[in-house]
């Protein structure tokens, strides 16, 4: 097949490969169109091989902006994958990518525009990229899959506790990481040994910068507000659990003094009060969806994740560098 | 006399022409009458009867064109003559003073607005109407209403006689033999009666006047009109007509006793009664008609006499201000006759109450000559009480009781001279709330506010005689009313040495009175011992406080203030309480201010300053915004507790002084709290002004008050207190609000001083981050502060653990020791808190799962976590606590729940 000129790759449908193109293709992407919090999304194209997803193309979704709210996405998708089959590039739909603010992702929209994806494509996968951690040095590119378990969930639109709590999903198994492997041609990898040879000694050390307050700062703020929603949405199931309980007495409490009052009149030769709908007397409180504390949960874990990498790679670097220091 | 006109304009052609002819004939008629007028009588009346009948003639000429035009609808004509004739009868006003208002004056005045009227209702005939006439009814229209304004009485008169005037015919047969017992032939009977009865039917003209015939002429042919038709309404009105012939007997019969018969007396005597005073309006001047000639004048005539006017009182048509003059001529007759003192203060006070039922409803306020007139009475009344020792009065003694004739028993009269002063007082708020406070009318009638003074201090002074102490309370009360909001110059310049040399010698006269603060105190230590009304003594406790707070005595203020205990039960007070209340605590936070407890101001202020409300609070205006939540009704009661203007409290001052206090404490306080996240804020209004200053898009230099405060806040929040300094006191601000206080210069330099010391404090807490030392020296140079000054800041910052620093003795400077927590770490720390807080809640849901509260939920308290409470919950007095605090988060965190 035509992918074969960018370069070989190989993995299972249980993982993604990339072609450096897709890589660069996204960060530009990011660089031109992204800044801070804004996010940025675009296509993935490719095709499965055996049991592997390989990815070998990507093309950008337009910035949405005020004036053009009439854009169909659909439409322009159709036609730039026209387009591209036109000059013989790899025209199957195979996931979408966004880009990441310290590491916040994990969201309802995400979750249904990736169902929707895979939904239709079961190999299709997110391709989550994270500019920032890209920018200190270490390229960070993420793919994720929905576990069958949430799929099925988010099929049938069940998200109540006990619908969750059947499926046995909590917010570790809600995605899957497909693990990735970046195929470059031989070309691109000379290139590569070249320009490592060229590069000057201060660029290669970025990665040793010692700066962490901010980039940790930031976490933590984030960290704060996910755990600020994720007290709320506790807050609100324990008021729904403690409605639940008490009308569970009251259904108790009538049930009870309804037999009562039926053995007295048995007692007395009376007939026995007629039966009446006890579940529309005591109409049962709306439970509370469960999925966003389940998201929140999921982000939180993001969060934590993210900043335990941090944390222990800057420690490394500070003990590096007392160590460097107590030699001069 | 609109029910003729309405019924067709026949008559009124009559009535016009009529007119015209009698006028040539007024000298005839005259002369019939001097036949029955005494000689000296008519001396006085003749010069002045050519230059008369010239100005009547004159007003009956136009008052015809205009009747002409009225038939024709031409009213741009009627306007014209209408106005023609206005400026005719004020030419011909001093005869009308002198002659009373012409009859037939009235009458057109009457007629014209009642066509007028008609006119108007007719929006059929208004719409064929071309534009020109339209324009001109309007104008008209406005004009007569105006213009009848003065001539109400007059006018409502004539309409209620012109009602009965149908009856004349019939009075004229049925009164013919009772003339001829009168021996006087029925000719000259008949010839009178009309003038008699014209003269009940203007009311307002001398008996004398020839004029009357000639207004009468044209109505007694009207009547005659009428009187065809009106068969069946005489009947209906039989009765009626029996009273009014009465009425004409008895005033012919009286009319005729003056001339020569004797014998009549007793019915002159009672010619007052049975609701006929309208009669005697106008005669006041002359005593006879009042009382029968040759009358023995004593006191028991006078006193039936003014239980028969006083029998009128609040009936329906009574006419209020002849009734004030009657009483007065009454009052009049008494003093001349020497009935002694007892009668006159009787009356008196009876003439005071019809000065105050002068007005109809209680809502709407005296007129301003109204009450100077009640004033002047009081006056009076008060003149004869010092006068004689002997006059006893009260509002317990029975009417039966009284002893008003001259005896060697003292005078009993009934009656409450405080009620009529405090009446008087009340009048005069009313007075007050409803002029206009710019106009040069309030000023005018701010002047009399010395005589009210007067009168209570008078008042006063009679009642420590003889007064009950609850008199003498509601009294004394009244008289701290009307100082306690004065500030007292003369104590002030005595307090600061200055008597003397540059004073003119009234004010030093003036320099000798007591102190005011003196006769608060001595009146209010009186109430506070004596009073057994809680209102009066609430009031008293405020006033006192106020005027404390004042003159800037403000640990007396606060005392007391703090001694009443008023703070916890003022809300169970009437709402002009409340208000008083409300003054007073202003006035103790601007006390505070001015003595640099800037605290303390604060807290007086927050209150009134922080519902926005401010206005309302202290009374002096209303809201426009709850327009729709009340009705009128209500309207008119929140009206009625406004305070006088020249009471106000200067809402500017007040919310300037409110809001750099509030910048004094908050700055500093934001500056120490920067990174905690659940600072409370001291003052929401401060913030809120802040707030609005930074949306702003463009800022310019400041112009109002609030931008002052806002940029001087900003500029002390960067620890430059001479940008500060240049904010708050400078020319516009001096104007605005600083030269308002008594002691400007001394609360300027208090406040440089204050500006200077939380500017450092600022500073400090902004900047300590970025020092590993400081040197005081420079500090003190900084802020132009002694050293001394700021070595006790920073020990007072350092002990209450504000500042992480230590005191280096001999270099003179401030080491800071690093304890604070970075950005970082406090980030940190808020995220353990909402950390805590969660696993908190994740808990309860456990714990309901479990249905047992318990396990871990009870480790809170076991754990030191709740010990640190108390600290807290004070607010900013206990200050920054240092870094570290887990607990303090943690008891926020659960008192949200």
């Amino acid at each position: 097949r035509s992918s074969n000129w960018n370069g070989g790759y190989s993995f299972s449908s249980s993982s993604a490969s990339f072609a450096v193109a897709v890589v660069m293709k996204i960060i530009k992407h990011y660089q031109e169109e992204g800044q801070g919090s804004e996010v940025v999304q675009g296509v993935l194209l490719g095709l499965v091989v055996d049991d592997r997803l390989e990815i070998t193309n990507c093309f950008p979704f337009p910035q949405h902006t005020e004036d053009d709210a009439d854009f169909d996405e659909v439409q322009y998708q159709m036609e730039m994958m026209r387009s591209l089959r036109h000059v013989n590039i790899d025209h199957l739909h195979v996931g979408w990518y966004q880009s990441t603010f310290y590491g916040s992702f994990v969201s309802r929209a995400l979750l249904d525009s990736q169902f929707s994806y895979q939904h239709a494509i079961e190999e299709s996968v997110v391709l989550i990229y994270d500019p920032i951690k890209t920018a200190q040095g270490s390229l960070s590119l993420k793919a994720y899959r929905l576990t069958p378990k949430l799929m099925e969930i988010c099929k049938e639109k069940d998200f109540t506790p006990e619908g969750l709590k059947k499926a046995s999903i909590g917010f570790e198994n809600m995605f899957e990481e497909v693990p990735i492997v970046i195929k470059n041609s031989h070309l691109i990898n000379v290139l590569m040994w070249e320009l490592e040879d060229k590069s000057t000694v201060a660029d290669k050390h970025e990665l040793l910068n010692l700066s962490s307050s901010n980039h940790l700062e930031k976490s933590l703020q984030l960290l704060m507000d996910r755990v600020d929603d994720m007290s709320q949405e506790i807050v609100k199931y324990n008021t729904y659990s403690r409605n639940l309980s008490k009308q569970q007495q009251q259904k108790h409490q009538y049930l009870q003094r309804r037999q009562q009052e039926n053995a007295q009149r048995q007692s007395r030769g009376e007939a026995p009060l007629p039966e009446e709908d006890i579940s529309k007397l005591f109409k049962p409180p709306q439970p509370p969806p469960r999925m966003d504390s389940l998201l929140i949960a999921g982000q939180i874990n993001n969060y934590c994740q993210n900043v335990k990498e941090f944390t222990s790679q800057n420690l490394g670097k500070l003990f590096m560098a007392e160590a460097l220091q107590g030699q001069n | 006399m609109s029910r003729f006109f309405a019924t067709g304009s026949d008559s009124e052609s009559e009535e016009s022409s009529s007119a015209d002819e009698i006028t040539p004939k007024a000298p005839g008629t005259t002369l019939k009458q001097s036949l029955l007028l005494s000689d000296d009588e008519e001396d006085t009346k003749r010069v002045v009867r050519s230059a008369k009948d010239k100005r009547f003639e004159e007003l009956t000429n136009l008052i015809k064109t205009i009747r002409n035009a009225m038939k024709i609808r031409d009213m741009a004509k009627c306007l014209e003559e209408f106005e023609q004739l206005c400026r005719a009868f004020l030419k011909s006003k001093n005869i009308v003073d002198k002659e009373g208002v012409p009859s037939f004056y009235i009458r057109l005045l009457a007629d014209l607005e009642d066509y007028l009227n008609q006119l108007w209702e007719d929006k059929d005939g208004k719409k064929k109407m071309n534009k020109n006439n339209a324009k001109a009814l309007s104008t008209l229209r406005q004009k007569i209403r105006k213009y009848n304004r003065d001539f109400e009485t007059e006018i409502a008169a004539y309409k209620e006689v012109s009602r009965k005037s149908f009856l004349p015919p019939l009075t004229c047969s049925s009164s013919e033999s009772e003339g001829e017992a009168g021996g006087v032939s029925a000719k000259s009977f008949l010839k009178k009666k009309p003038d008699e009865a014209s003269k009940s039917s203007s009311s307002g003209e001398d008996d004398d006047d020839d004029d009357d015939d000639e207004g009468w002429s044209g109505e007694s042919k009207e009547s005659d009109s009428e009187s065809s038709d009106g068969e069946a309404k005489r009947q209906s009105m039989a009765e009626s007509f029996l009273k009014y012939v009465l009425f004409l007997i008895l005033t012919f019969k009286t009319w005729e006793s003056r001339k020569h018969i004797e014998e009549e007396e007793e019915d002159g005597g009672e010619e007052g009664g049975e609701g006929w005073e309208k009669v005697k309006y106008g005669v006041p001047l002359e005593k006879p008609k009042m009382f029968a000639k040759g009358t023995e004048i004593n006191t028991t005539v006078v006193v039936k006499k003014l239980n028969e006017i006083l029998q009128a009182r609040g009936k329906k048509g009574t006419d209020r201000a002849a009734q004030i003059e009657l009483l007065h001529a009454l009052a009049a007759i008494a003093a001349e006759h020497n009935l002694g003192q007892g009668i006159l203060v009787k009356i008196k006070f009876n003439i005071i109450a019809s000065l105050y039922d002068y007005n109809p409803n209680l809502a709407a306020f005296m007129k301003a000559d109204m009450w100077k007139k009640c004033l002047e009475c009081i006056d009076e009344l008060l003149d004869i009480l010092f006068e004689n020792n002997n006059i006893f009065i009260g509002e317990n003694i029975a009417e039966d009781s009284e002893n008003l004739a001259v005896s060697d028993q003292p005078f009993r009269v009934r009656g409450c001279v405080l009620t009529l002063v405090e009446r008087m007082d009340e009048e005069f708020t009313k007075i007050m709330q409803n002029t206009d406070p710019h106009s040069q009318e309030y000023v005018d009638n701010l002047k009399d506010e010395g005589r009210v003074c007067g009168i209570v201090d008078r008042l006063l002074t009679y009642l420590e005689n003889k007064g009950s102490t609850e008199e003498i309370c509601r009294v004394y009360l009244r008289r701290i009313m009307h100082t306690y909001y004065k500030f007292d110059y003369k104590a002030h310049r005595r307090s600061l040495g200055l008597q003397g040399e540059t004073k003119s010698e009234q004010d030093q006269e003036e320099s000798e009175g007591e102190d005011s603060a003196l006769i608060m105190d001595r009146l209010c230590k009186f109430i506070y011992a004596k009073d057994r009304t809680d209102r009066i003594r609430t009031c008293a406790i405020l006033c006192h406080i106020y005027h404390h707070a004042l003159h800037s005595r403000w640990y007396q203020a606060r005392d007391l203030m703090l001694m009443s205990h008023l703070q916890d039960n003022i809300h169970h007070s009437d709402p002009p309480v409340q208000i008083l209340y409300n003054r007073t605590m202003v006035q103790l936070g601007i006390c505070a201010f001015r003595q640099g407890m800037i605290k303390d101001a604060h807290n007086a202020l927050l209150d009134i300053q922080s519902s926005g409300r401010a206005k309302e609070l202290l009374g002096q205006g209303l809201l426009m915004r709850n327009m729709q939540e009340r009705n009128a009704e209500q309207e008119k009661i929140e009206k009625r507790r406004q305070v006088p203007f020249h009471m106000h409290i200067n809402l500017e001052l007040l919310e300037c002084v409110y809001l750099v206090s509030a910048m004094l404490l908050e700055i500093p306080y934001m500056a120490a709290h920067e990174f905690d996240a659940r600072r409370r804020m001291i003052s929401k209004q401060f913030h809120h002004q802040l707030r609005v200053g930074e949306r702003q898009p463009l800022l310019g230099p400041p112009e109002s008050m609030r931008e002052h405060v806002v940029a001087a806040s900003k500029a002390m929040k960067m620890g430059d207190w001479r940008t500060c300094h240049s904010f708050i006191i400078n020319e516009k601000m001096n104007s605005k609000v600083w030269d308002l206080f008594p002691e400007t210069q001394r609360v300027r330099e208090m406040l440089v001083r204050k500006i200077q010391e939380e500017s450092l404090r600022t500073y400090l807490f902004t900047y300590s981050s970025v020092y590993d030392s400081i040197s005081m020296e420079i500090l003190s140079e900084m802020f132009q502060l002694e050293m001394p000054t700021v070595h006790s800041i920073i020990s007072k910052m350092i002990i209450n653990e504000e500042l992480m620093a230590s005191l280096d003795q001999p270099t003179q400077t401030v080491v800071m020791h690093r304890t604070e927590p970075t950005s970082l770490q406090n980030m940190a720390l808020q995220l353990a808190e909402k950390l805590g807080s969660l696993v908190e809640n994740n808990e309860r849901v456990f714990d309901l799962k479990q249905g047992v509260y318990g396990g871990y939920f009870n480790r809170d308290q076991k754990g030191g976590y709740q010990q640190k409470q108390g600290g807290y919950q004070g607010g900013y007095q206990g200050g920054y606590q240092g870094g570290y605090q887990r607990g303090g988060y943690r008891n926020q965190n659960q008192s949200n729940y």
